[in-house]
């Protein structure tokens, strides 16, 4: 090692201890971890626990406290999603390249029976990513559908739906089954699950309700079960909207970025 | 064996996988050990309670060590 890489070494490990002597300082002031005294453990939770059920009507207390009590703190974290997804496209997409690159695309050789059918992934990985990812999309939908009552939600629905993309992406060795989806199509599709979160939030307002407020949804005559019915239908329609908009902005990104990437068939 | 002595094992066990992050060379060995650590990180979140946080954990761990290999591949430098 030379001279200068030592010195930027030293002033790596300098940054990271600085860092660290920060981050020690400034945890010394939040309260203690499992302490009795913090907000968390002295009513709040309490709180939620007792009452939650009775709001909300969500047997998850994760899901009410996030699609419920702070439903406006979740509109915002998927307007971030979105606007993740807007940086990346910004960043790293450029039309010319991709232009250029879909041009130059050699017209495809007609692929002979028994050849090649099968993709350039190998057999076993393609039979058992044509066995895993069908599952995981139903997994995926049984997560949005049933979180709810059990553990997921929005969140986790859309990156396993995305994830199954992925695979699918993947597997076949980059030539995907299930057909390219444009980026920039892909970026409008998580803007309108976006869009889907915060016109449920104004619905109710139009009727008399507050912002997110989901016994004024106007479905009182199509969800059977009263005020625990229209919470059931107001958090069913965000969490679409946070699985949407999560979904869509994993696939912008994957593919914003496999297409500035440039594989040999090696 | 004690809850407290399972976590404390776990924690050292993510100590050691970060470390080993930082010296080792070769990037995409490095990446497939950051996935390790996402995965010790998703059992301590089981461990403290937090299985919601530990699904997300389990699926998002394993999105960006996709997106990390993509990344690796398409800077082409595998080693140095």
């Amino acid at each position: 090692m030379d001279r200068r890489a030592k010195k930027k070494l030293a002033g790596l490990i300098l940054i990271i201890l600085l860092a660290a002597a920060g981050g020690m300082k400034a945890g010394s002031f939040l309260p203690v971890i499992g302490s009795h005294q913090t907000p968390a453990n002295t009513y709040l939770s309490g709180y939620y626990i007792e009452n939650a059920m009775e709001h909300t009507h969500a047997a998850n207390i994760v899901t009410a406290v996030l699609a419920d009590y702070r439903g406006f703190d979740t509109l915002f974290e998927t307007c971030v999603l979105f606007l993740s997804g807007i940086a990346t496209l910004m960043v790293l997409f450029s039309k010319a390249k991709v232009k250029d690159r879909r041009a130059k695309e050699e017209p495809e050789e007609p692929v002979l029976p028994g050849e090649d059918e099968r993709g350039r992934g190998g057999s076993i990985l393609d039979t058992s990513f044509r066995i895993i990812v069908p599952i995981v999309m139903i997994y995926g939908i049984y997560v949005l559908f049933h979180g709810e009552l059990s553990l997921g939600g929005g969140f986790q629905a859309g990156a396993l739906i995305a994830s199954a993309y992925l695979m699918d992406r993947i597997a076949p060795g980059f030539e995907t089954r299930m057909g390219e989806i444009k980026e920039e199509n892909m970026l409008i599709v998580a803007g309108l699950g976006t869009f889907l979160y915060a016109f449920t939030g104004i619905l109710p307002m139009l009727f008399g309700g507050k912002f997110l407020e989901y016994e004024k949804l106007p479905f009182g005559n199509l969800v059977k079960g009263g005020a625990a019915g229209l919470h059931g239908a107001g958090i069913l329609m965000i969490e679409i909207g946070v699985t949407i908009c999560v979904m869509s902005v994993i696939m912008t990104i994957l593919e914003v970025v496999l297409e500035r990437t440039e594989f040999d068939d090696d | 064996m004690p809850v407290i002595l399972l976590e404390g094992l776990l924690l050292a066990a993510l100590i050691t996988i970060a470390v080993a992050v930082i010296f080792e060379r070769n990037l995409l060995a490095c990446t497939i050990i950051y996935c390790g650590f996402s995965f010790g990180a998703m059992l301590l979140y089981i461990i403290v309670g937090a299985a919601d946080v530990a699904f997300t954990e389990a699926v998002i761990g394993t999105i960006s060590t996709v997106y990390f290999v993509i990344a690796i591949k398409s800077i082409n430098r595998r080693c140095k």
